[in-house]
């Protein structure tokens, strides 16, 4: 009885909140309504006794994907107004083709055939003996371990793909090499120099810091947002 | 288990790993040849390796090795190596040669031999999913040209609605007959007249999503963009791997498992196959651009391939496997005429660039020359024994509709294709092409000799696709 | 081997002229024709003289075999009956004279002259391969031949557009001619399954009654062939209806206009008829048609001669009317006076054709009798051929034509049939208009003021004695042929000359009958050339008001003679303006826009359909996604609909 009343709470949300995502005007807001249909989506799989994929949906799609999402929108300057003008021109073909799809769809669908007893097995879900997750990777390291490695690829190819499509090796932007500065020696930094009197320092002035080797004219020059503290680094070793 | 069976994917796998580590700690400066060289000794391995194999089931129903499987691998290499060595010196003439080239090659062709040796759906969507990701990387990977950026990003979001529809297919094909498995799918469709339509509806859609890796239409429209965007040899490496993998996955799906249920499905390929002939031939017409060209006759192309496959037969089946062979040869003799066409140090697309390069560099004009009539379908050349035995197939079950069509496209599309011999030897020549590197010659003149002399021996291929026909359709 | 040399010098010669002339020059190409030719005759007079009174061997002289096909035959031969040799003889001399002729009269021509004599001798070759043929096929090939030398020849001059509009004019009414010839040929082979003379011949008797249907009635088959073969004949000899071409072939040469259309090729309708007189004789009906054909003829042609005033047009009518007679005769199986007059006909008329050529050669080139005038006393001896050729050709005793002319008139007359009758007056008034017209020619050329104007009459001077000589000796030709060979052509000794050569059926009694005739229809002939050449004295010479008052009188009359009796104006209507009409409509409608529109109607198609699906591709990435979901929407659809 609870258990009819949750599932068409939660799928309610989940329907409405997802057609807020794509007709919500503030980016943001389309963005937390999605959080909120993932939420809804989890609470749906543990109604349907897969505790540890409601847990993963949580983790992964909330707290990676939803938040990349809201980066991605909060950095961005979209002027989402433009992006959706063609809205009101594409609607009428656009709504068409999509009842089209739906009434195509219903009509196949509407030939699904329920099992007698599924009505009893959606509210028991649980195999007796043993946790969702074990079951789980009982089942990905043996019999589908071939799968899993294959997915394991598809994670390698994508992060190699980031690396080439966007990392810049650029000279300009300077490093910490924190082994560096935790070897650093006190005989580069200090040094003690006995002064002669009614002299001044001017005499005995060496740089401390070594200049910073002269910019490469082949490497692409991008104007840093914050342009400043390569120069200001020059003025502090200067004024010493 | 048997997971022997998947050696080539598992030495693929293992070198690609190995290629990228050696890339990223030995930072000489041709780092990127040595790499490239490492990756074509990986692919001779794992044709060896896929030659050796015995056949069978392995990882439990996963994956098959069968000779069409074997047939399939050999291609894909074979077209991946021949990409790759065209991409080593043109890579370093436009400015951007890296290692991770040959290693993003290497995993896509390791995704295509698990799309070739797929026997369940979900193997078939990882296959699938592991090719397509580093086909997009390598569609923008000359980063600082806009328009390859562009072709990796449409082909990428194009690609990932495909996939979303080739899932929801799976998910329907799933829920209406309970297993993902190929044999016991085949076994759950054995009567037609039982098969709900949801299943059927769930076949069309992950027809759609295969449709589109083949760019069949109306799913080609991401096409001309990317294989005009993208940098030559990986626009060769989209015409000719990832085709052969996705037509062979295509063949495998609606022969085997939806075998019988082929008839219902017959007069959708039929329509994709006529809309495919159609809008190739008559699209590439109006181009300008040499490239968009190569596309819309590859999107012509595979039409005439799909003829064989909604005849259906063992003799369907070998006609669009002699085709797929044919056409990949053509078409890398083709594309490493394009590679040539430099001038100045800049790379230029446009057919009236080619003008007088009959005069100017005769030999590689001969070559174009046969690749295109060979693309047209002129006797002897390869290209017309590819269409004949397509519509051969067709004509033995009575289709001849089709055929005619075929043949009336034939006709239109051999225009354009002699249009650009035209303008070969009859335009005013223009500057010389800068001087093309040994490795382009080689490999053009290799593929065109396969092409023109496929008519003298063709036994070995066309005994290879029939035994793997035989094997398909069991 | 003599008769073989006497057919084959002329080609020899015709070669040589030809293939080498440009090199060896026109002084040469000349020798060497008239050479070879020189040694054709005397050996074709030769082989004619041992016929005539030496009783020669009569071997057919084999060649060369040529077609060998299941039932059909034909092999190159020399065939050597009298019909043959007398031909053969006559040709070679009459070729001889007009090359020595042309020597000088194309001596100031503007051509390369070798071009000349190679297609005279071409000519002489094609002909007697003509009159040597023992098979129809090797006949057409000289039929054929002479037609494409007159082509040649007319059109001479090729870059007057006259003159090759009128060699083609000639090719083409031919043409019609020799479509019934072949037609003819093919029914031959079918009713006898042979086209050699000697098979066809033997079997005359047998294929008597056989007979062909055609246009759902059965005719026999005899006439049939008879007709068709005599619908080709009057092509070449240019009877009514197809004559057109032989007036404007006088476009040509003079010498041309002599061997040709005088002497030789027109002829060889007439020699047709003789050589297949063993199936003609068989065919009433078909004698019948050529009686009554070449009688009209021989009376309207001569009408038309009266009124032209171009002196070579005159004697082309002239031609055209005396080949009626010779078809008079042979429509009255008369075969061996067709011949004979033939014989006397190809020197007399030879002679006028050339004194002409001297007379135009004299006046500079002038050919309109309206702008001669008083010239017999600056070239008399021109003046004295024409004479002699005239009185030939009017048929005054004792010159050939008398004998040959009389003959024919006299036996269309004895033929007792309704066509021999009508053949005998058209015949008979014909002679008249022919004295007439000739004495008109003559008068009007050489007698009354000059009409020329000063310069021309001062230029006037006899031809070279290179044009003169052969003048002579046609004019001896045209004098004694008649009574030294009457004998053996149509009198007494005629069976022993032909020798079967010409076959009449046995109730052919026309040459006896001839000896019985009521007197005046001997005198009639003469009677009537008398009193034409009288008129012509009284019209042109003495009361010279009395040609243009008939012609103001009897308007209608005049203007049918001076237009030709509006042949040329007809045909035009009736068949070259709708042949071009036909020919510019399937051309520009039929070719250019229906069956060259359908190609290119096409290619319009296929490249307006590539603009359209072009713009398909919009470059948004929105617009292919939403094509894609139409794609799975249609497809879906489809399923639908084929469940």
């Amino acid at each position: 009885m609870i258990a009819s009343i949750a599932f068409y709470v939660f799928a309610a949300i989940l329907l409405v909140s997802a057609a807020m995502v794509v007709t919500a005007r503030n980016p943001v807001h389309s963005v937390l309504f999605l959080i909120l249909s993932f939420f809804n989506a989890a609470a749906l799989f543990l109604l349907a006794g897969a505790e540890f994929l409601a847990m993963i949906l949580v983790i992964v799609y909330v707290g990676a994907v939803a938040v990349l999402f809201l980066f991605v929108v909060m950095m961005l300057d979209v002027n989402f107004a433009e992006l959706r003008g063609g809205f009101q021109r594409y609607l009428p073909v656009g709504a068409t083709v999509g009842a089209v799809l739906f009434v195509e769809l219903a009509l196949v669908l509407g030939g699904w055939q329920i099992a007698p007893d599924a009505g009893q097995l959606r509210f028991a879900p649980q195999p007796p003996d043993v946790h969702n997750t074990a079951a789980l990777g009982r089942l990905i390291y043996t019999d589908y371990v071939l799968l899993f490695q294959i997915a394991g690829l598809v994670l390698m190819v994508a992060m190699i793909g980031a690396i080439v499509l966007t990392l810049r090796e650029r000279k300009t932007s300077r490093h910490q090499s924190i082994a560096a500065q935790v070897g650093r020696d006190v005989r580069d930094t200090l040094e003690l120099v006995n002064m002669p009197l009614g002299v001044g320092v001017s005499e005995f002035y060496r740089p401390l810091v070594e200049q910073p080797p002269p910019l490469h004219s082949d490497q692409p020059v991008i104007a840093h947002a914050g342009g400043g503290h390569g120069d200001g680094g020059h003025h502090a070793a200067e004024k010493r | 288990m048997n997971w022997q069976l998947a050696w080539p994917e598992i030495a693929l796998a293992v070198c690609g790993m190995a290629i990228l580590i050696f890339g990223v700690l030995w930072k000489g400066r041709s780092n990127a040849f040595a790499c490239s060289m490492l990756t074509a000794g990986a692919f001779l391995l794992a044709a060896l390796l896929v030659l050796s194999q015995g056949g069978g089931l392995g990882y439990n129903g996963l994956f098959v090795v069968d000779p069409f499987s074997s047939y399939l691998k050999l291609l894909i290499l074979a077209g991946a190596a021949l990409s790759l060595i065209l991409s080593v010196d043109w890579n370093e003439r436009e400015g951007f040669q890296r290692f991770e080239f040959p290693v993003l090659m290497l995993f896509s062709v390791t995704g295509m031999m698990v799309m070739a040796s797929a026997s369940n759906l979900m193997t078939l969507y990882m296959g699938l999913e592991l090719q397509s990701l580093a086909l997009y990387v390598l569609a923008a990977f000359n980063r600082d040209d806009a328009r390859s950026s562009e072709a990796g990003l449409k082909y990428f979001v194009l690609s990932a609605l495909a996939s979303g529809l080739l899932l929801y297919g799976i998910s329907l094909c799933y829920g209406f007959s309970g297993t993902m498995n190929f044999a016991d799918l085949a076994k759950a469709a054995a009567n037609p007249a039982g098969v709900s339509p949801g299943l059927i509806v769930g076949i069309v859609f992950v027809l759609v999503g295969l449709a589109f890796k083949i760019s069949a239409v109306p799913f080609h429209m991401w096409t001309p963009d990317v294989y005009e965007g993208a940098p030559t040899p990986v626009t060769l490496f989209f015409a000719t791997s990832p085709k052969v993998a996705a037509m062979g996955l295509l063949l495998r799906v609606m022969v085997g498992p939806f075998g019988h249920l082929l008839p219902q499905l017959q007069s959708l390929i039929v329509l994709i196959s006529i809309a495919s002939m159609v809008l190739g031939a008559l699209a590439a017409i109006g181009q300008t651009n040499i490239k968009r060209l190569m596309a819309y006759s590859s999107i012509g192309h595979m039409g005439y391939a799909l003829i064989g496959l909604a005849a259906g037969t063992t003799e369907g089946i070998r006609g669009v496997l002699i085709y797929l062979v044919i056409y990949v040869f053509m078409t890398v003799a083709t594309f490493a005429g394009i590679g040539a066409m430099r001038r100045n140090g800049r790379t230029i697309e446009k057919i009236s660039d080619l003008a007088g390069l009959g005069r100017n560099d005769p030999m590689l004009a001969l070559i174009l020359v046969i690749c295109m009539f060979s693309l047209a379908g002129i006797p002897l050349l390869s290209g017309f024994f590819a269409k004949l035995y397509i519509f051969l197939a067709a004509v033995q079950v009575g289709m001849w509709t089709l055929a005619v069509i075929g043949v009336l496209t034939s006709v239109i599309g051999a225009f354009y294709y002699i249009r650009v011999i035209k303008v070969m030897y009859f335009d005013q020549p223009e500057a010389p092409f800068d001087r093309r590197p040994a490795s382009l010659s080689f490999v053009a003149v290799a593929a065109g000799l396969f092409t023109t002399f496929f008519f003298v021996f063709p036994a070995p291929i066309i005994g290879a696709a029939q035994v793997a026909a035989k094997a398909l359709l069991g | 081997m003599m008769y073989a040399i006497a057919v084959f010098s002329p080609l020899v010669g015709c070669l040589i002229a030809g293939l080498l002339g440009r090199s060896i020059g026109g002084r040469a190409a000349q020798g060497v024709t008239i050479g070879f030719m020189i040694l054709a005759a005397i050996c074709g007079v030769t082989a004619f003289v041992e016929n005539t009174w030496y009783d020669a061997e009569q071997e057919t002289v084999p060649l060369l075999s040529w077609v060998v096909s299941s039932t059909l035959h034909a092999d190159w031969a020399l065939r050597h009956d009298t019909l043959s040799v007398t031909m053969v003889g006559m040709v070679t001399f009459i070729a001889t004279l007009i090359h020595i002729y042309s020597v000088g009269y194309m001596a100031h021509d503007a051509y390369p002259v070798y071009r000349f004599f190679s297609y005279l001798s071409l000519f002489t070759f094609a002909m007697l391969m003509l009159v040597t043929a023992d098979n129809l096929l090797q006949l057409f090939f000289g039929w054929e031949g002479v037609g494409l030398a007159s082509y040649l020849l007319i059109g001479y001059w090729y870059d007057k557009p006259s003159a090759c509009a009128a060699a083609i004019k000639a090719m083409i009414v031919n043409r019609i001619g020799d479509l019934a010839f072949v037609v003819g040929i093919a029914l031959v082979f079918f009713t006898f399954g042979s086209i050699e003379f000697p098979a066809i011949f033997g079997a005359i008797e047998q294929h008597q009654n056989d007979l062909y249907g055609l246009f759902g009635t059965n005719f026999r088959a005899y006439e049939v062939i008879g007709v068709l073969l005599f619908i080709g004949a009057m092509g070449k000899s240019a009877q009514i209806g197809l004559h057109t071409w032989l007036p404007d072939a006088m476009e040509g040469p003079t010498p041309v206009s002599a061997l040709i259309h005088a002497a030789t090729m027109v002829t060889a309708g007439v020699f047709l008829m003789a050589r297949m007189s063993p199936i003609m004789s068989y065919a009433p009906y078909a004698l019948a048609f050529v009686a009554v054909i070449g009688g009209t003829t021989a009376f309207f042609a001569a009408t038309i001669g009266c009124a032209q005033t171009d002196i070579k047009r005159v004697i082309a009518y002239s031609t055209c009317s005396q080949l009626g007679y010779m078809f008079v005769a042979a429509g009255v199986a008369a075969y061996q006076a067709s011949i004979f007059h033939l014989f006397t006909h190809a020197f007399f008329k030879a002679l006028l054709f050339l004194s002409a050529g001297s007379v135009i050669h004299a006046v500079s080139g002038e050919q309109d009798m309206r702008k001669m005038g008083g010239l017999w006393r600056h070239i008399p001896l021109t003046y004295t051929m024409f004479w002699v050729g005239s009185l030939a050709l009017g048929g005054v005793f004792p010159f050939a034509g008398y004998y040959s002319k009389d003959a024919i008139l006299e036996a269309s007359y004895a033929s007792g049939t309704l066509s021999g009758m009508y053949g005998f007056w058209c015949g008979l008034l014909g002679a008249f208009l022919t004295a007439f017209y000739s004495w008109r020619l003559i008068i009007m050329t050489f007698h009354g003021k000059p009409r020329a104007d000063h310069h021309v009459m001062e230029h006037v001077h006899e031809s070279p004695f290179v044009m003169t000589g052969p003048l002579i000796l046609l004019a001896i030709g045209a004098t004694v042929n008649g009574f030294v060979f009457r004998r053996e052509f149509i009198g007494e000794g005629w069976p022993e000359f032909w020798r079967g050569a010409i076959v009449i059926t046995a109730n052919n009694h026309v040459l006896e009958n001839m000896e019985h005739l009521p007197g005046w229809v001997g005198l009639a002939p003469t009677v009537a050339g008398l009193t034409g050449i009288a008129l012509a004295y009284l019209a042109y010479m003495f009361v010279p008001s009395i040609p243009p008052a008939f012609a103001r009188v009897f308007r209608p009359i005049y203007l049918l003679a001076y237009n030709k009796w509006y042949f040329d104006e007809l045909y035009d209507f009736l068949f070259v303006r709708p042949t071009f009409w036909l020919a510019r409509n399937l051309w520009q409608i039929g070719d250019a826009t229906l069956i060259d529109g359908a190609p290119n109607g096409m290619a319009e198609i296929a490249a307006g359909s590539s603009r359209q699906v072009v713009k398909i591709q919009t470059g948004s990435i929105a617009v292919y996604a939403f094509v894609m979901l139409i794609g799975v929407v249609l497809l879906l659809g489809l399923y639908m609909l084929v469940r």
